[in-house]
C-alpha cells in the first residue's frame, strides 16, 4: 500500500510538473512575442525619425541589424530592403500591415512569410511623406530564447520532481504509520483512521472468537489428558508414520521408558519384532490384539487403527497389564491337568480291580482283599475331591463364614486329637506347648490349615520322631509353630511346596498318602487371614513351619 | 533443506534402533538355544546375521550421504559419527552370535546349563547388549555408564569359567573338544560384552561429546 501511494503520488506529480513545464513555456512564449513586438515598435519609431530626417542614407548606414527593414512607397513599390534586393521585390501595397498603415498611420500583422519561410511579425508606420516604413522580425528568435530557457526549466522541474518524490515517500509512510503500528494481539488499543474502524472491530471480534475456541480446545485437551493420565491402562495415540502424538504415564511405566516420547517413533518404546509387526499391521487398517511380554509383565496390547474415510490416519494403542490374569490362567491350566491326572490314578486301579472281579478270575476268598483295595482307592478319591472342593471354594472366596475370635491353641488341640491315631501308628511323640492365643479368623479354615501342617509333620516324620506344636505371641503377632524331626525339604524346593500337587517326593508314593493339596490349602488359608508362613528346614533333620497372624 | 535433514536424522535414529533390536534378538535367541535347548533360533540365525549386515551397510550409506550432502556440525556431527562407530560394534555382536549358534550343533549332546558360570555370563552379556541399545534409544547416560561398569563382572566370570574348565579337563580329558568349544563360547560372550561397552561409550559420546 505504501508503494502504491508513493507510485500514484509520483504519477500525479509527474503530470503536474509536466503540465507546469508546458504552461510556463507557453506563457514565456507569449511574453517574448509581446516583448518582440514592443521592440519592433520602438525600432520603427527610431527608424521613422531617422528616415524623416536623412532619407535613404540613414537606412543605408544601418547595416548590421537582425531586424528586417523595408521602405515602401505610397504606391506600394519597395524603395529599400536591408535583407532582400529591393528591385526584385514585388509590389507590397497589398500587404495587410502596409495597407493599414497607409490609412491609419500604423499597421501590424503576424504572417507566415513566403520569402523567408518563417513566421514573421510585421510592424508598419507611415511617415510624413506618406510612404511606409516596415520593420519585421522572425519569431525564430523567440523560439531560440525558449530553447535556451528549456534546460534550466527542466532542471528546475526535475529538482521539483525529486523533492516531490522525497515528500511523497514520507507522506506515504506517514499515512501508513497507524496501520503499520496496529498490534494484532491487542487491536483495541490501535489508533487508526475512522475508515478502518470496521476492520479493527472485526479483528477484535475474531480474536475473541479464536481465543474462546482455543480455551475450549485447551480445556478439552486438559480433560482428555486428566482422564488418560488417571487410567491404569497404557494409552498411546500414534500417527500414520508411527510417531507418538499423545500418551499417558501408565504407558511409559508399562514400557519401562523414562523420558519424553512425544513426536518420537513408537519403536522407542518397544523395538521387538512382535510389537513393530503389531503396529505395522494396525497401520494397514487391521484391529490387532495380542499379549506381549514387557519386561516381566504380560501385557495385552490392543491397537485400533483410526480411519479417516478410507485411509488410516493413525492408531490408538491401549495396553493393559494382564500378568496376574495370565499367571492365574497358567495355574488353572496346570491345576486342571494335575487334577485329571490325580483323579485318574485311583480310578484306573478301581476300574482295573473291578474288571478282574467281573471277569470271574478272582477266587471267592480273595474278593474281600480286592474290595478292600477298591475301598482304599475310593477313599483316596473322596479325600482328593474334598480337598479340591475346599481349595476351589477358597479360590472363589465362596461360602466362607465370617471371621470370629478363634483360639489357635484350642484349634491346634482339636487337630492333634484327630491325628493322635496316625501319630500312634508311626510311634511319634506329639507335644503341644504355649498359651491360649486368640485371633480373628475362620475356625474351619484355621483347623484345616493346622491339621494339614501337623498331618505333614507326622506323615513325613521318621519312626519314633517328635512333633512340637507351639502357640503364642511374638512381636505383636500371634504365631503357631510346628516343628518336626522328619525328612526335611531340600532348600531349592521350599518355594515350591505350596504349589498345588507339588511333591518333594516325585513318586507320588501311596504309602505316605496325601493328595498334594494340603500345603496349598494352608497357603490359601494364610492369604485369607493375611498370615505369613516361614519354612525353615534342614534335610533329614526336620522342618519348622511358623505361621504368624496379625492380631 | 533443513527439514529434509531432520527427517534423515530421524530415519537414522530409527534404523539404529531397528539394528539394535536385531542384535538383541540374535543374542537372546542364541542364549536360549544354548541353555534351554530351544533350537528354533538356530535355523534363523544366518538370516538375522545377514539382516544385521544389511542394516550396517544401509546405515553406513545413510551416514555418508548425510556427511556429504548436509555437512553436519556440532551435536549432529557427533550423532552421525557415533552412529557409524556403533553399527560396526553391533555388526560384530551379530557375527559373534552367529558363531556361537554354529557351535551349538557340536555342544548339543551336553547340558550346558550345568556350567553355571557360563550361564550367568551369557545372561549378563545379554543384559548388557540390551541395556546398551536401550541407553541409545532413551539417550540415557546413566544406563550407558552402568553398562560400562558391568563389564568387570563379565571379565571376572570369564576367569571363573576358565578355572572351572581346567578342573573339568583334568577330570574328563576325553571330552577335550567339548571343553574347547565351551571356552570359545565363553570368549565370544566376553567379546560381545566388550562390544556392548563400546556401544555404551559411543552413546555417551553422542550425548556429552566426551569419549573414554
Amino acid at each position: 500500500m505504501k508503494k502504491r501511494i508513493f507510485r500514484n503520488t509520483m504519477l500525479v506529480m509527474f503530470f503536474v510538473v509536466a503540465l507546469c513545464g508546458v504552461l510556463i513555456l507557453g506563457v514565456l512564449y507569449d511574453h517574448f512575442t509581446d516583448e518582440l513586438q514592443g521592440e519592433l515598435i520602438n525600432e520603427a519609431t527610431y527608424i521613422t525619425q531617422g528616415v524623416e530626417a536623412n532619407g535613404i542614407d540613414y537606412l543605408n548606414q544601418l547595416e548590421k541589424i537582425d531586424t528586417r527593414i523595408t521602405w515602401v512607397d505610397t504606391d506600394g513599390t519597395v524603395l529599400y530592403d536591408n535583407k532582400v534586393d529591393a528591385l526584385t521585390m514585388e509590389n507590397h501595397g497589398d500587404r495587410q500591415e502596409i495597407k493599414v498603415a497607409m490609412t491609419s498611420s500604423k499597421g501590424k500583422s503576424i504572417r507566415y512569410s513566403n520569402t523567408l519561410a518563417e513566421k514573421t511579425i510585421y510592424y508598419a508606420v507611415r511617415i510624413a511623406d506618406g510612404s511606409v516604413i516596415r520593420v519585421s522580425n522572425t519569431q525564430s528568435s523567440v523560439v531560440q530564447i525558449l530553447k535556451e530557457m528549456l534546460r534550466p526549466v527542466i532542471v528546475v522541474l526535475l529538482m521539483a520532481f525529486a523533492l516531490a518524490g522525497v515528500l511523497a515517500y514520507r507522506v506515504a509512510k506517514q499515512i501508513m504509520a497507524p496501520l503499520d503500528n496496529i498490534d494484532f494481539e491487542h487491536p483495541e488499543d490501535a489508533k487508526v483512521y475512522d475508515e478502518m474502524a470496521p476492520f479493527i472491530s472485526k479483528i477484535i471480534r475474531q480474536n475473541k472468537q479464536i481465543k474462546a475456541n482455543m480455551d475450549v480446545l485447551q480445556s478439552q485437551q486438559q480433560e482428555f489428558r486428566l482422564i488418560t493420565e488417571n487410567m491404569q491402562e497404557g494409552f498411546i495415540v500414534i500417527d500414520k508414520t508411527a510417531h507418538i502424538l499423545s500418551y499417558n504415564t501408565s504407558a511409559l511405566k508399562l514400557f519401562g521408558v523414562n523420558m519424553e516420547v512425544e513426536n518420537k517413533s513408537v519403536l522407542v518404546l518397544n523395538r521387538t519384532d512382535q510389537f513393530s509387526k503389531l503396529v505395522n499391521d494396525s497401520l494397514q487398517g487391521k484391529h490387532m490384539e495380542e499379549i506381549i511380554l514387557l519386561g516381566d509383565r504380560y501385557c495385552n496390547v490392543y491397537i485400533n487403527p483410526v480411519m479417516d474415510k478410507e485411509y488410516v490416519a493413525g492408531a490408538v494403542i491401549i495396553i493393559t497389564d494382564v500378568t496376574e490374569k495370565e499367571e492365574r490362567e497358567n495355574l488353572r491350566r496346570e491345576f486342571s491337568a494335575n487334577v485329571s491326572h490325580e483323579l485318574k490314578t485311583p480310578l484306573t486301579s478301581i476300574s482295573g480291580i473291578a474288571e478282574i472281579i467281573k471277569n470271574g478270575i478272582v477266587d471267592e476268598k480273595d474278593i474281600p482283599k480286592f474290595a478292600g483295595n477298591i475301598y482304599e482307592e475310593a477313599k483316596r478319591l473322596i479325600s482328593l475331591v474334598e480337598d479340591i472342593i475346599k481349595i476351589s471354594r477358597m479360590d472363589e472366596m465362596e461360602g466362607i463364614p465370617e471371621k470370629q475370635p478363634v483360639d489357635l491353641y484350642v484349634v491346634a488341640q482339636k487337630a492333634l486329637e484327630n491325628l493322635s491315631q496316625t501319630a500312634e501308628n508311626k510311634n511319634i511323640k506329639v507335644e503341644q506347648k504355649g498359651d491360649f492365643c486368640q485371633i480373628s479368623g475362620v475356625e474351619v479354615i484355621l483347623y484345616e490349615m493346622i491339621y494339614n501342617i501337623c498331618d505333614n509333620a507326622i506323615k513325613y516324620n521318621k519312626q519314633g520322631g517328635n512333633v512340637i506344636v507351639e502357640t503364642g505371641y511374638e512381636a505383636e503377632q500371634a504365631y503357631i509353630r510346628v516343628s518336626d524331626t522328619g525328612i526335611g525339604i531340600p532348600e531349592e524346593q521350599i518355594d515350591r511346596i505350596f504349589e498345588r500337587f507339588y511333591r518333594v517326593d516325585k513318586s507320588h508314593s501311596k504309602d505316605v498318602g496325601g493328595t498334594g493339596l494340603g500345603l496349598s490349602i494352608v497357603k490359601h488359608g494364610a492369604k485369607l487371614h493375611n498370615a505369613t508362613i516361614d519354612v525353615d528346614s534342614t534335610l533329614s533333620q526336620g522342618t519348622t513351619i511358623t505361621m504368624r497372624f496379625g492380631i | 533443506m533443513r527439514k529434509g535433514f531432520e527427517k534423515q536424522l530421524e530415519e537414522l535414529n530409527m534404523e539404529i534402533i531397528k539394528m539394535g533390536a536385531l542384535c538383541e534378538k540374535a543374542i537372546l535367541g542364541t542364549t536360549k538355544a544354548l541353555f534351554q535347548g530351544d533350537d528354533t533360533y538356530i535355523e534363523k540365525c544366518r538370516l538375522v546375521e545377514e539382516e544385521i549386515d544389511k542394516s550396517e551397510r544401509d546405515i553406513e550409506n545413510l551416514c555418508m550421504g548425510l556427511f556429504i550432502k548436509q555437512q553436519p556440525v556440532a551435536s549432529d556431527l557427533r550423532n552421525i559419527s557415533s552412529a557409524l562407530k556403533m553399527i560396526s560394534d553391533m555388526e560384530r555382536i551379530g557375527d559373534q552370535c552367529a558363531d556361537i549358534s554354529s557351535m551349538i550343533r557340536y555342544t548339543k549332546e551336553q547340558d550346558m546349563s550345568e556350567y553355571t558360570h557360563l550361564d550367568e555370563m551369557s545372561k549378563v552379556a545379554t543384559k548388557m547388549v540390551s541395556n546398551a541399545v536401550e541407553s541409545y534409544v532413551q539417550q540415557d547416560i546413566k544406563l550407558a555408564r552402568s553398562v560400562m561398569d558391568i563389564d568387570d563382572i563379565v571379565d571376572r566370570q570369564f576367569d571363573e569359567v576358565k578355572h572351572n574348565l581346567i578342573k573339568h579337563i583334568s577330570i574328563m580329558p576325553e571330552n577335550g573338544e567339548f571343553w574347547i568349544d565351551v571356552i570359545m563360547i565363553a570368549k565370544y560372550y566376553e567379546r560381545i560384552a566388550d562390544h556392548a561397552v563400546n556401544i555404551a561409550e559411543w552413546v555417551e559420546y553422542s550425548i556429552t561429546g566426551e569419549h573414554r
